[in-house]
């Protein structure tokens, strides 16, 4: 199934002004590895997930537990479509 | 010291603070719920919890009749053989145990803290296997987090899994592990090359030695122990989760639910204290006058029955959260735990303070509510650790808003 850009960037805009909401910081790159700058608090990897579950209706299971999937904005939006069956793993 | 048992009956000081209890805020279905905990707390729990607290233990008697009523697996899906009950009605139902004895509400503390991480990271497998019973209560959980040199300061875990073809050897030491004297199952946390690893450990696995601590100060009857882990066998299916995720996706999942009930257990032990102190200021005679028409006793009242119906809207709050999947319900758990285990504290002592020395005496729980009011500020997060998050995220929040 195609990509539509419009529904990447939709994705990538609302989990970044969820991270932005829960971070102290005002911008965000694509790329910005959030757990490596240490700029996350401790609960912000399950308020993330739960953030994506409901607002993508989607579920995330053990085999989704890999840091690659949610370490920046660019890999979550293709965690998102790879669930939604968007996008090939 | 005389009789100063309060005379007031139960039902019209437990009538007088239900105004309290966010009957607005609840569907009927709840409420009636709320009235059915509140009566099994009264007949099974209330007359009994003094003695559980002497003797530092509770009944497998009552412990059977928790899962026979279905409390133990409340939160669970029916598919598993649990109750699929709202997270609200889980909160009701701790709230009312709590009123009665923090120490059997620890029970269900537990319970949920493993039983509903598994739900979320087990396998297809893990769930069949361990779900039913727990939800059933033919099996009691208990969360292995705590270690003697990492409480707060959890990332300094030193408890070790090493992989061994299909299995993992454990080793170290757990410590102040509620109800692992009754547990049959360990969720355990530790580390698997420096990575945080999840794994669920049964009691009877060779190597696995449960030692009692006994003489709390408070929450007496819940059946704390050190775990001592040598050499432990124990199957990579047990495995929760991923290794490198126990401690940022497995245990919040528990923590989450800790404190939810802890939260609601406070409010209830809260509303203990108010109940007991309106009864004793309603008919405790002083001269042609009664302790309440004092306006200092009545000041202590005002912040009594203020907490309680700020902490009933928190608590409510968290949960509404919970049930409706919202990221924030972190933040809310956090603020509802914080809130209600300090104005419980506070609540103890001033209900001590009302009654007197009637209140020093355990023929009033309000001796016993102290004791555990105070445990309270400290499972499932300290205070200040609720305080250090909170004030953080508020303060970033402002700083945000000011850019």
């Amino acid at each position: 199934m195609s990509v539509n850009a419009g529904e990447e960037k939709g994705i990538k805009e609302t989990v970044r002004r969820f991270i932005l909401s829960s971070i102290d910081f005002t911008y965000l790159d694509d790329d910005d590895n959030l757990f490596e700058s240490g700029i996350v608090n401790s609960l912000f990897a399950v308020q993330l997930m739960t953030f994506i579950e409901r607002t993508f209706s989607i579920e995330v299971g053990t085999d989704d537990l890999d840091i690659e999937n949610f370490k920046s904005l660019n890999a979550t939006t293709a965690f998102v479509l790879k669930k939604n069956g968007r996008r090939n793993g | 010291m005389g009789n100063l048992q309060s005379a007031l009956p139960a039902e019209v000081s437990e009538a007088s603070s239900r105004s309290f209890s966010m009957r607005h805020l609840l569907t009927d279905q709840q409420e009636v719920r709320h009235k059915n905990f509140k009566a099994f707390v009264t007949l099974n729990v209330e007359p009994v919890a003094e003695q559980w607290d002497r003797e530092q233990r509770i009944p497998d008697s009552v412990i059977s009749l928790l899962a026979k009523s279905g409390y133990l697996g409340c939160s669970l899906p029916p598919h598993y053989g649990g109750q699929g009950w709202d997270t609200v009605t889980f909160g009701l139902l701790n709230e009312a145990l709590g009123r009665g004895s923090s120490a059997l509400t620890g029970v269900l503390t537990v319970q949920a803290m493993v039983s509903i991480p598994l739900l979320k990271w087990g396998t297809k497998a893990q769930k069949e296997k361990w779900l039913p019973p727990l939800a059933k209560g033919e099996m009691i959980g208990a969360f292995a987090l705590t270690e003697p040199s990492a409480g707060s300061d959890i990332q300094s875990l030193a408890t070790g899994f090493i992989a061994e073809g299909d299995h993992f050897i454990l080793n170290g030491h757990k410590k102040w592990i509620s109800c692992a004297q009754i547990a049959d199952v360990f969720l355990v946390f530790g580390k698997l090359d420096q990575r945080p690893t999840a794994c669920l450990v049964p009691r009877d696995t060779p190597g696995l030695r449960v030692e009692p601590i006994r003489d709390m100060m408070g929450f007496r009857a819940a059946g704390l122990a050190e775990l001592h882990f040598h050499d432990v066998e124990v199957p990579s299916a047990n495995l929760v989760g991923k290794p490198g995720f126990a401690l940022s996706h497995v245990a919040p999942i528990g923590l989450q639910y800790g404190r939810i009930s802890t939260a609601w257990s406070g409010l209830g032990l809260l509303r203990g204290c108010f109940e007991e102190s309106i009864a004793h200021a309603a008919t405790r005679k002083i001269g042609n006058n009664t302790v309440g028409d004092i306006g200092m006793i009545r000041s202590l009242i005002a912040k009594m029955g203020t907490d309680l119906e700020a902490g009933s809207f928190l608590c409510h709050s968290a949960c509404r959260a919970e049930d409706d999947h919202l990221p924030e319900v972190f933040e809310k758990t956090l603020m509802a735990k914080y809130f209600t285990s300090r104005a419980a504290v506070r609540a103890a002592s001033d209900a001590i303070q009302i009654r007197g020395a009637s209140g020093c005496h355990g023929s009033s729980p309000v001796s016993r509510y102290y004791r555990d009011a105070k445990i309270m500020e400290i499972i499932e997060g300290t205070t200040q650790i609720h305080e250090d998050i909170l004030g953080k995220m508020f303060v970033d929040r402002a700083v945000r808003l000011g850019q």
